[in-house]
């Protein structure tokens, strides 16, 4: 450098030169140089401004003047100022000198290095901005699986979409089973940030070109849809930068698009944990029935004299449809039932509840079985629904003499296995229960002997389906009974159970299972 | 959530305390800066931003509130942060914010630390 030209003493050039081997000291180096171009041109103050896309800021300045942060692009404002390569330099006043060249140079190199540095910052800020919006979608995607708050996710979605896309405001609309959108069935807003949204969107809202944010200049917006199905719309308005707000480039709608699947998400998940309390809640009800059903079924059966009695049921769910007693009647004869509802489930069992009531509260009164029947018959009628109806068999024993008087209504056959090894049925001979009114319940008699063991019983044993889908069936069901004529009625219990386990193998229980033995000793 | 940010500037004893309330953009990021240079003009090298209300920030934000932090730098001062929410907290971090500003719990124990005469260096 000459000197002469360039009138910097030495230790500011040494000065300059250190700055230079500085990291991050372009804009000391940028000022410091300013400052020997004031001391060079005798005024009060100088500032440098960087050219910049849409304005010139200012990079650095020196002495007392009051210079304005940002110019408009190439503009002086009036201020008098010189053009350098790369930018623009303000003076506090009027001067009639040029800059020495040299001096020019340096103040060129000192914006150059200025906006070196401007550009490395920004591409720094960006490169760990890409983390934030990285990390922002990881959070999303955990705080959807971590939490089943719908308007928590909600508000952490938007929040999301809002600050990675830089709107200046947004919302969040949802139609949804589990918020229950709003009394008209529009989209309800579910959250919102910025200012003011609408409450609700009407269903058959267009969000491409419906003013979804009243006081947004910008929006874009796109469908939350679950299974092709629109259930929402995300909305976010006003594009910012530092020079104010814009339009959003199309690659923010990916972006949008990419946070309302996640919402889509959220709002499945909602539904599904929704969908699980109700089945948890359904099982307790069941399980409540079950325990009610449970108390009306025998605790302990009346003892009989001369005879073995045993009875027991296996609901396919917690409860059932079938329904089995032993009564004493006030004759001195002992009543013994079973009977089978339609359907399962609480809806049979409430019928079984019904048929529980009216059947007890008759057999008390000592009525003959068809005039008892038909009275529950009608009473099934009046008060059921008309689809449903009950098969029944129940048997009056007459103790000392074995004499069984019985009626089948559509039930299915009742086994009595003599001791001798042969088998009579018991065959429906009257309509089920609830189905038609008026019938007549005609009464059957036999006799039992000793030894003889008579078996009532419902369809979900016969009709027990192995793999193979074949039904265990009567025929199997009076081969048990009767490989056991010498068994107890407990082991005769276990080795039905065992066969009926072994014949369905693993097979899920599709009907209930009950079954009422009776020997005589 | 409203349109623009609030921001409350309590003086204490040689360092000041901002407090924002609301989303921290352009429009909240400058008034933060505003509030800061006042208070940088007025003397004050030691700033704590508490921001327990606001929620939400995005880009522009925080490179006002990087702004902030460089011009504090550059006058040896001291800029702090409390109460950020975790997300805030961790896009400060990824962003290096925390590299050069403190960040504490709340704000007592902010001003327990910054008034000790051997303040810890970042969080």
């Amino acid at each position: 450098m000459n000197a002469t030209l360039l009138p910097i003493p030495a230790e500011r050039q040494r000065r300059l030169f250190e700055l230079l081997e500085e990291e991050g000291a372009e804009v000391l180096f940028l000022r410091e140089t300013l400052q020997i171009a004031r001391e060079a041109l005798a005024i009060d103050a100088l500032a440098a401004y960087l050219d910049g896309e849409d304005a010139c800021e200012c990079s650095a300045h020196v002495g007392s003047g009051d210079f304005p942060p940002a110019l408009g692009r190439g503009e002086a404002s009036g201020w008098p100022s010189r053009r350098l390569a790369g930018g623009l330099l303000l003076l506090s006043e009027p001067v009639e000198d040029e800059l020495p060249e040299p001096l020019a140079l340096l103040l060129a190199l000192g914006l150059r290095l200025c906006r070196l540095r401007a550009n490395l910052k920004r591409l720094d800020f960006d490169a760990k901005y890409r983390g934030v919006e990285r990390e922002a979608i990881y959070d999303v995607g955990r705080a959807i699986t971590s939490t089943l708050d719908l308007p928590h996710v909600s508000e952490e979605i938007l929040v999301r979409a809002v600050s990675l896309l830089d709107a200046r405001r947004g919302a969040l609309y949802l139609l949804d089973d589990t918020t229950g959108g709003d009394k008209e069935g529009r989209y309800r807003l579910q959250s919102t940030i910025g200012g003011t949204a609408r409450e609700g969107l009407a269903r058959e809202v267009d969000p491409e070109t419906a003013d979804l944010l009243p006081h947004a200049h910008h929006q874009l917006a796109v469908s939350i849809e679950v299974e092709g199905e629109r259930r929402g719309v995300l909305v976010v308005g006003d594009k910012e930068s530092r020079s104010g707000v814009g339009p959003f480039p199309d690659e923010d709608r990916r972006a949008l698009s990419l946070f309302a699947n996640q919402a889509a998400l959220a709002l499945e998940q909602a539904r599904l944990h929704e969908e699980s309390l109700e089945r948890e809640r359904l099982e307790r009800e069941m399980q409540l029935a079950a325990q009610i059903q449970q108390g009306i079924l025998p605790r302990a059966l009346p003892a009989i004299a001369g005879y073995e009695v045993l009875g027991w049921t296996r609901p396919a769910r917690h409860v059932g449809g079938d329904y089995w007693d032993v009564v004493p009647l006030p004759d001195g004869r002992f009543a013994m039932l079973v009977a089978d509802v339609s359907g399962k489930g609480v809806s049979a069992a409430l019928l079984v509840s019904t048929l529980h009531s009216a059947l007890r509260l008759l057999l008390a009164r000592g009525e003959s079985t068809s005039s008892m029947l038909r009275a529950v018959n009608q009473h099934l009628i009046d008060f059921s629904a008309s689809n449903k109806f009950a098969t029944l068999l129940l048997v009056a024993l007459e103790a000392e003499s074995g004499a069984v008087a019985w009626v089948n209504a559509g039930h299915n056959p009742g086994v009595l296995l003599r001791a001798d090894g042969t088998i009579e049925r018991l065959d429906a001979g009257a309509v089920p229960l609830g189905l038609l009114p008026g019938p007549t319940y005609g009464e059957s008699e036999l006799a039992l002997d000793h030894g003889d063991l008579l078996c009532i019983y419902s369809d979900g044993v016969t009709e027990a389906t192995s793999p193979a889908e074949e039904e265990f069936g009567l025929d199997r069901l009076e081969a048990v009974l009767r490989g056991q004529l010498g068994a107890t009625l407990p082991e005769l219990r276990g080795m039905l159970e065992h066969e009926l386990r072994e014949f369905v193998a693993g097979q899920p229980q599709g009907d209930d299972q009950t079954v009422v033995l009776l020997r005589r000793r | 959530m409203t349109e623009s940010l609030k921001v409350r500037v309590d003086r204490r004893d040689g360092l000041a305390v901002v407090n924002t309330e609301g989303y921290i953009n352009n429009q909240g990021g400058e008034q933060i800066a505003q509030a800061a240079n006042g208070l940088i003009e007025e003397g004050y090298r030691t700033l704590l931003l508490n921001l327990a209300g606001s929620k939400i920030v995005n880009s522009i934000g925080i490179s006002i509130l990087i702004e902030v932090l460089e011009r504090m730098l550059e006058l040896q001062g001291k800029l702090a942060f409390c109460n950020l929410t975790p997300t805030i907290q961790k896009t400060f971090h990824i962003m290096g914010l925390t590299q050069y500003a403190q960040v504490y719990p709340d704000e007592p124990t902010a001003l327990a630390e910054l008034r000790s005469p051997a303040t810890p260096q970042g969080s």
